[in-house]
């Protein structure tokens, strides 16, 4: 029997376009770079520096704000033009520190050094990410210092890296698997110090036979660390999916994973704790997949953040001859955004550029019925939710059903249900709609009962 | 890149099924069903299906285009309903019972309550019962090749064996879509293709065979169980009517609980009701549940669930049996227990009803006899089988001598059963006086269609009888048939000669 988790779906993956191709650096000449300081979960970083600073490659820019927060590092040498509000990946307009680029990535001094390992206590270690900037690279972008420290770290048993990279058509992570298995391991040596009874468990699809070989390879003879081949499902690299597969759990949204003893990392992010404590070189780059059918030659790359998404597109022979691009999503097709235009800089979070020929969702709009109750939704619903119920109650506007009765606000928004729906209905666009509704209505009366 | 890039919420991917592409999936499925039909039917059964389909789309069509909706008659779901209509029809049924029944399914159930999605019975389920309640003569006309006969659930309800094989194969006689073969292809891909859900069908089939099994007239005799399950439309419903999606509930547990309401109503109407039709009835009733059970039975998200096998495992719990399963187990007990209840206690009145009115019937058709003699070893020797040939399935039940007061014998009485009336058994007694001729006979058991099978039992057709000399009578030469009702008379007299051979080779000049 395979491992995987109850319900999930088989989207067409699509990595066959740039899982072949090896990761490399991309610089962007001299121009703007753009740095938002809100990239993470929690309060935006607070810019310390002002317009006509100098900068160097991996200077702080702006100082995390509070605990629940994450510092802005630079990826370019160059003078600081601005500090103001330029529109971003998430769409909205919010304060950026924007650097012209000298094109020369000058580094700050110690740049990538050999740091000594042995004399560093656990709180050492969790300054070091945090100055570092880390956050969680895999998605929702949760500062990682806070992630490191839970209340009780000796009850953390296991800790998971996550390379499941069970997105349609990503493959960066797949690639920094095969060719920087050390280098991530590195980084989980160093995490798993904070958990003194957490084993390791590097968890990947096994559609990526190469990433799972070289990391075995990798942990061969270390203690505490394990790689796990998973069944190929979406949502499999899901924080929660990869508990009830490794754990055994299901747990509430109002748990986090650290409450059942589990603290999951994406691959990414290990690597990046790597690179941070270990080397001295907080993190100003990731690996990101440039792909899609309107994409000319797709490619993995290690890309700095700050450059826009049209240099990367570039860098990749630019659009394809012939096809008119239908969508330009950050991120892949599942949880990925639409974005307007391409001019927008990557963050730290940005997984991908998936640039579509065809938009699946003009013709699923075209093909829109009312609910059959198939149920489908519910077969497939990685948290056993029932979706077309919550959206009957959505429609009666009978929010207490939609939060008591069905759980609603269970809902991870992983998009399975809008996927496999006959009827072309959004679900997870209403519950994404709902769920904040309702927040916004239990926030409002919490002050008011306050006031 | 400067053309418009599309904007929306993820996710940005669809699979490939869509509505049109799931009732195509079905239809295709309910196809090895239908064409075993019409090769046992032949050309009628064909006509019955066309008319019902084309009905049931071009009803769907006019709908929408009278009233300006969007062209719902494409996504194939109206053509489905269609199909399953003529499947649960005769190949006998005169065409305009296609029609009318798809206009009503379409344009009452279907369309009048908001079209796909919003209809709260199954639509052809729904005709069904319409057409049984309007047309009940040839809605129950079943047959092949125009000769009509009981079909082998109506026999079962008699008592009797049927032909197993011939159900399964679909060459048995009854309903176009009544190959289990053909059905069991279709049900069984559409559910590994996950279109149906398990757990309705094999709730509904388990359910109902073990209601049948524990309070059945023959217990867990598998080939009367096989019987039942292989008649009457069980698989048709099971695979297909019940796992209809928008009259069925949403979530497993729902789902459950209404295969379970569907096979327990069903075996209850096949035990205690008329025959045939009942299994529609119950998947109709579990429908009107379906509001009700989506309101109240709703999965919890696993995170919300007892793993009761975990914790029993860890040993932090006993292990508890699931309440639904526990509710469900009570509530067919009890339902077992207040009908054998009812069934025991009621059980000796009627046995004294019974008795009473085979007295009477005996002393009509013996009006001379003062006290008659059971002849108890020439009734043990038939072995309770069908009794001689060319009488069809004629079953002798009971067999008297008539004596007067002082001992003579003044005349034989047989009680006869036929089990080829047009809607179940008819039974009668038959009196012969010593010379040889009969004397009359008396019915204790007739209930065919008012009007017209029920007029055997009136005095123009029973008198024909009295006074006959002795011997086989031939239907049409010695007794004139009533016009139309050919079934019952001919069921009827063959009973006559029956009893009349058995009193003639068996108790007279003994």
């Amino acid at each position: 029997m395979r491992l995987t988790f109850r319900g999930g779906v088989h989207p067409k993956g699509r990595k066959e376009l740039s899982r072949e191709v090896p990761l490399r650096r991309f610089d962007p000449g001299p121009g703007e770079m753009v740095f938002p300081l809100a990239q993470h979960i929690g309060k935006p970083a607070k810019a310390i520096v002002k317009k006509n600073d100098p900068v160097l490659v991996g200077q702080k820019l702006a100082e995390a704000d509070g605990f629940v927060s994450a510092c802005v590092i630079s990826s370019c040498s160059g003078k600081v033009k601005a500090v103001e509000k330029r529109r971003t990946i998430a769409g909205t307009m919010s304060e950026c520190v924007v650097v012209d680029n000298d094109g020369a990535y000058t580094p700050i001094d110690g740049l990538g050094q050999k740091q000594e390992l042995s004399h560093l206590t656990n709180q050492d270690i969790l300054n070091r990410v945090k100055e570092a900037g880390i956050i969680g690279l895999g998605g929702a972008g949760f500062p990682t210092h806070v992630k490191l420290a839970p209340k009780e770290p000796d009850r953390i048993k296991y800790l998971i890296a996550n390379g499941a990279e069970c997105e349609p058509y990503i493959s960066c992570n797949d690639q920094l698997m095969r060719s920087h298995a050390a280098g991530i391991v590195e980084g989980l040596e160093l995490a798993l110090r904070l958990f003194p009874h957490a084993e390791c468990v590097v968890a990947i699809e096994d559609n990526k036979p190469e990433a799972i070989a070289a990391m075995q390879k990798a942990v061969a003879g270390k203690a505490r660390m394990r790689v796990l081949p998973l069944h190929t499902k979406y949502p499999q690299g899901g924080e929660r999916s990869l508990i009830r597969v490794i754990a055994g759990v299901d747990f509430p949204v109002s748990m986090l994973p650290a409450d059942v003893g589990c603290i999951v990392l994406n691959v990414g992010t290990a690597y990046a704790i790597g690179r941070a404590v270990a080397w001295n070189e907080p993190l100003f780059s990731h690996v990101l997949t440039v792909t899609g059918e309107a994409v000319q030659t797709p490619a993995n790359f290690i890309a700095r953040d700050g450059t826009s998404l049209a240099q990367l597109l570039e860098a990749c022979g630019g659009v394809k001859a012939g096809v008119t691009p239908k969508k330009a999503l950050s991120g892949g097709p599942m949880m990925g955004v639409a974005v307007a235009s391409l001019e927008l800089p990557i963050q730290k979070n940005t997984n991908a550029l998936t640039l579509l020929a065809e938009d699946p969702v003009e013709r699923a709009e075209r093909q829109q019925t009312v609910c059959l109750h198939c149920g489908r939704c519910s077969t497939i619903c990685p948290n056993g939710l029932v979706p077309a119920l919550m959206a009957d109650a959505i429609a009666m506007q009978n929010w207490g059903r939609y939060e008591n009765k069905l759980h609603g606000l269970e809902c991870i928004a992983c998009g399975s249900c809008t996927y496999i729906c006959p009827a072309k209905r959004p679900l997870t666009q209403m519950f994404k709609q709902t769920k904040a509704e309702i927040m916004a209505r239990k926030r409002a009366a919490q002050a008011g009962g306050k006031a | 890149m400067n053309q418009t890039l599309n904007l929306s919420s993820g996710p940005h991917v669809r699979d490939a099924w869509s509505t049109s592409f799931i009732m195509k999936m079905v239809l295709l499925a309910l196809m090895p069903a239908t064409v075993i039909g019409i090769l046992t039917f032949g050309l009628p059964a064909l006509w019955v299906v066309l008319t019902s389909v084309l009905t049931a789309v071009g009803t769907e069509l006019i709908y929408d285009k009278l009233t300006h909706r969007p062209d719902t008659w494409k996504d194939g779901s109206a053509a489905v309903t269609g199909l399953m209509l003529a499947l649960t029809l005769s190949a006998q049924a005169p065409l305009y019972t296609p029609f009318l029944g798809a206009v009503f399914a379409i344009l009452v159930v279907k369309c009048c309550f908001g079209g796909l999605g919003k209809n709260f019975l199954n639509p052809a389920l729904a005709a069904r019962c319409f057409l049984l309640i309007s047309f009940p003569n040839s809605m129950t006309a079943y047959g092949i090749d125009g000769v009509v006969s009981a079909t082998p659930v109506a026999e079962l309800a008699a008592g009797q064996a049927v032909n197993i094989t011939s159900m399964f194969l679909g060459s048995a006689n009854g309903v176009i879509g009544g190959s289990i073969l053909g059905l069991l292809i279709g049900g069984l891909a559409l559910w590994s293709f996950d279109v149906i859900h398990g757990q309705i069908w094999i709730s509904v089939l388990g359910s109902f065979t073990l209601f049948m099994g524990l309070f059945g007239p023959k217990g867990f005799d598998p080939g009367f169980l096989l019987a039942h399950l292989c008649g009457g439309g069980v698989v048709l419903g099971a695979f297909f009517m019940a796992t209809d999606y928008v009259t069925s509930p949403m979530s497993r547990l729902g789902q459950t609980f209404y295969g379970v309401l569907i096979g327990v109503l069903g075996a209850l109407f096949r035990i205690k009701g008329q025959a045939a039709d009942s299994f529609s009835y119950s998947i109709i009733v579990a429908n009107l549940f379906t509001p009700l059970i989506d309101t109240y039975i709703v999965d919890k998200p696993y995170a919300f669930r007892k793993r009761m096998i975990q914790r029993r495992l860890e040993g932090k719990q006993p292990f508890r049996i699931p309440k639904p399963v526990v509710v469900l187990t009570g509530i067919a007990l009890l339902a077992g227990l207040a009908l054998s209840g009812v069934y025991s206690m009621t059980k000796e009145n009627i046995d004294a009803q019974k008795a009473a009115a085979a007295a009477k019937a005996y002393q009509a058709v013996l009006p001379e006899a003062a006290s008659f003699e059971a002849c108890t070893e020439q009734l043990a020797a038939l072995n309770g089988e069908v009794y001689g040939e060319g009488y069809g399935r004629v079953y002798i039940r009971d067999a008297l001598i008539g004596k007067d007061e002082a001992g003579n014998v003044v005349g034989y009485a047989v009680s006869v059963s036929s089990a080829e009336g047009y809607d179940g058994n008819v039974t009668l007694s038959v009196g012969v006086s010593p010379e040889g001729k009969i004397n009359a006979i008396s019915f204790t058991e007739l209930h065919e269609t008012p009007g017209k099978g029920m007029l055997c039992g009136e005095p123009a057709f029973m008198d024909q009888f009295a006074g006959q000399e002795a011997k086989a009578l031939i239907l049409g030469t010695d007794i004139d048939a009533i016009v139309g009702v050919t079934i019952t008379s001919k069921a009827v007299t063959n009973a006559v000669n029956a009893g009349v051979d058995f009193i003639n080779t068996q108790l007279r000049g003994k």
